[in-house]
């Protein structure tokens, strides 16, 4: 049975995810994932959550998915230990030095690759299961044929993001945003923050979305040019990827209202659950989900476009000296 | 233990035959062929395995190392010609592939052992435990991620002494697509691919400004490390790249002969920076100059030990934004 994941970036949408009926939740520890602070959660948020999610029979991942540093390695070990022995059931990584000690002192932890490994071909992923990794999440550009020969050739779990943001660039080969913007601070905890780098860690400037000029040279050739960044929505590729066996179909959004996140959650539970228990070989028809998801996407584009106009605004804020 | 100071590499990147023809590369000791970025650029080397044998002897021909790069962004359809690509760079005698996908490091290390392989710098390099995962897989060189700080690669280095490879100058990538936005004006611009992203063209908005090769977007600042090398030198870094793969070759051969000249009066015991150094980048950069994220600060940013070496420039491109 295909897997729904869902995000959570407060203990309020990890209940509402429960109860939307995610087989599975992600969180992120503060300080350690491809989110902004006030979408993280302390380490007693964590216990809870792994609390919550087990009572409704939903499995618990950590996302540990920057690119940290050298000497962070050893304090993630041991944050990761503490969330082990509270029951967490996978941990979502980048960095390959740091999911190799990550199997190394806990062979029985699973680990997924993140988003952030940008995971292209299929050596790629015989790479990550090669150093402990046992799903990967595929690429938001890959194709239902690339994905297919995976399945075929490769024993590992994957993760499809069925409702996300493709980037122009691959996702985690990218810094335009620190490049403009990059503000450096600690947390109270001694760990660095990296405010402006979603690789390392801080929020995403999303510059990318900045209407640009284009010049040759020094003539305007265009006055406005958009870097291609689109929501994407895989309604109707998603019996196909059931079909196809893939392990998990994964929904992104922790900086989203809960209410939102529970409705995105409770539609695609409903769509999985349908499929799963319609005629094989029959026709399944999509259209009364379509209505219902425009509804979903429309608030879903307007939170997200709010939240671009505000990053771009502080995206040219002066950063203050340290 | 580093090599002594004078022991040091300069090297560049170069896209195909007629660029690396065009060049005058009498002042780099390495060069790695081909483009990263895109498959359809004109004649890469990456796929005219003809013109990379002969862009190989030509190297080798003039005593510089010869070094084959890889594409950054590469799924499954790439992969028989990247097959082709490594075995024509083994049997004809390049002394290194740089790899920036840890597929393609592990089709080299599966089935061409004997090439080495350096590592570059969409391959995500940033600890130590990391080097040493690609090290087991042959690695013996790393282009540390691009947003890592100084203070960051030497905490690298001092964990496992990997030597390091480093942008002294040049624009930084700053990303890499599947996707080029450029075809949509062939029609609009009466210009065709291979030939769009030929032109030097900027993407701008106020003071932001980055450079675009369609697939690839890069900073529109050239990094410049000129100053620093002392400093690069005495921390034990001797690998340094000028990137020029988008640049024209007179910007491939002047860059080069300042950085020669300055890295080899440090290594004698002299960082003075002469001024006609100074005219030379400052006439190169188009928008401006920035240190990357080598300080810690944003990548456009620029913190010069001397500020008013660069300042007329930065202030005429912002006049100018």
């Amino acid at each position: 049975m295909v897997e729904l994941l869902a995000p959570a970036g407060n203990l309020p949408m990890v209940e509402a995810a429960v109860t939307g009926g995610a087989n599975a939740i992600y969180v992120g520890p503060c300080g350690w994932s491809r989110r902004r602070d006030r979408y993280e959660l302390s380490d007693d948020e964590v216990l809870a959550a792994v609390g919550i999610a087990h009572e409704g029979g939903a499995k618990l991942r950590v996302a540990f998915n920057t690119n940290m540093q050298s000497h962070e390695i050893a304090p993630m070990l041991r944050k990761m230990e503490r969330f082990v022995s509270w029951g967490v059931d996978g941990a979502i990584m980048t960095d390959i030095g740091a999911i190799e000690e990550v199997n190394r002192h806990f062979p029985n932890l699973t680990i997924h690759a993140s988003i952030g490994a940008n995971i292209l071909n299929n050596e790629d992923v015989r790479f990550y299961r090669s150093i402990g990794v046992s799903q990967v999440v595929a690429d938001t550009k890959l194709t239902l044929k690339e994905l297919a020969s995976r399945k075929e050739e490769i024993d590992v779990g994957i993760e499809i993001l069925i409702h996300a943001n493709k980037c122009y660039t691959y996702l985690g080969k990218c810094w335009m945003s620190p490049y403009h913007r990059l503000e450096r601070t600690t947390d109270p905890f001694g760990k660095d923050l990296f405010k402006g780098s979603p690789n390392r860690g801080g929020l995403d400037y999303r510059v990318c979305l900045e209407s640009w000029e284009l010049y040759s040279g020094e003539d305007l050739w265009e006055k406005s040019v958009a870097l291609k960044n689109d929501a994407f929505f895989l309604l109707a590729d998603i019996p196909h990827l059931i079909d196809l066996g893939v392990h998990c179909l994964k929904v992104q959004g922790r900086e989203y209202p809960v209410p939102l996140v529970e409705r995105m959650v409770r539609f695609y539970r409903a769509l999985i659950d349908a499929y799963v228990a319609s005629p094989k070989g029959e026709p399944f028809n999509l259209l009364p989900w379509q209505l219902r998801l425009a509804a979903i996407q429309s608030e879903r584009d307007e939170s997200r476009s709010d939240g671009t106009r505000l990053l771009l605004a502080e995206a040219r804020q002066p950063v203050p000296a340290r | 233990m580093s090599p002594a100071m004078n022991q040091f590499e300069l090297n560049t990147t170069i896209a195909n035959l007629r660029d690396l023809r065009e060049s005058d590369l009498r002042d780099y000791d390495g060069v790695y062929l081909g483009d990263i970025y895109c498959r359809i650029y004109e004649a890469n080397f990456l796929e005219q395995l003809g013109d990379l044998k002969e862009g190989l002897r030509i190297l080798q021909d003039q005593g510089k190392r010869a070094y084959v790069t890889t594409y950054a962004g590469p799924r499954n359809d790439f992969l028989p010609k990247v097959r082709k690509m490594l075995e024509a760079s083994a049997t004809a005698g390049a002394q290194a592939v740089e790899v920036h996908n840890l597929g393609i490091l592990k089709i080299a290390h599966d089935e061409f052992p004997q090439l080495p392989m350096h590592i570059g710098g969409f391959a995500n390099v940033y600890t130590a435990p990391g080097v040493e995962v690609l090290r087991g897989f042959g690695a013996v060189r790393f282009t540390p991620n691009y947003e890592l700080s100084l203070d960051e690669i030497n905490e690298i280095t001092a964990a496992c002494g990997a030597p390091m490879e480093l942008l002294v100058h040049g624009k930084m990538p700053l990303g890499i697509s599947d996707y080029c936005f450029l075809l949509e004006y062939e029609e609009k611009w009466g210009i065709k691919c291979p030939d769009l992203c030929q032109k030097e063209l900027f993407l701008k908005q106020g003071d932001w400004a980055m450079k675009s090769v369609g697939k690839g977007i890069l900073s529109g600042k050239d990094v410049c490390m000129l100053e620093h090398l002392p400093r690069l030198l005495s921390e034990g870094h001797r690998h340094f790249r000028i990137e020029t793969v988008s640049e024209s070759p007179a910007y491939r051969s002047e860059v080069a002969s300042v950085y020669r000249a300055a890295l080899e009066r440090v290594a004698a015991g002299d960082g003075e920076v002469d001024e006609g150094w100074w005219d030379t980048v400052r006439r190169h950069a188009r928008i401006g100059l920035c240190n990357g994220f080598y300080f810690g600060r944003s990548g456009m940013d620029y913190a010069g030990i001397r500020p008013d070496a660069i300042g007329s420039l930065l202030t005429i491109s912002r006049a100018e934004s």
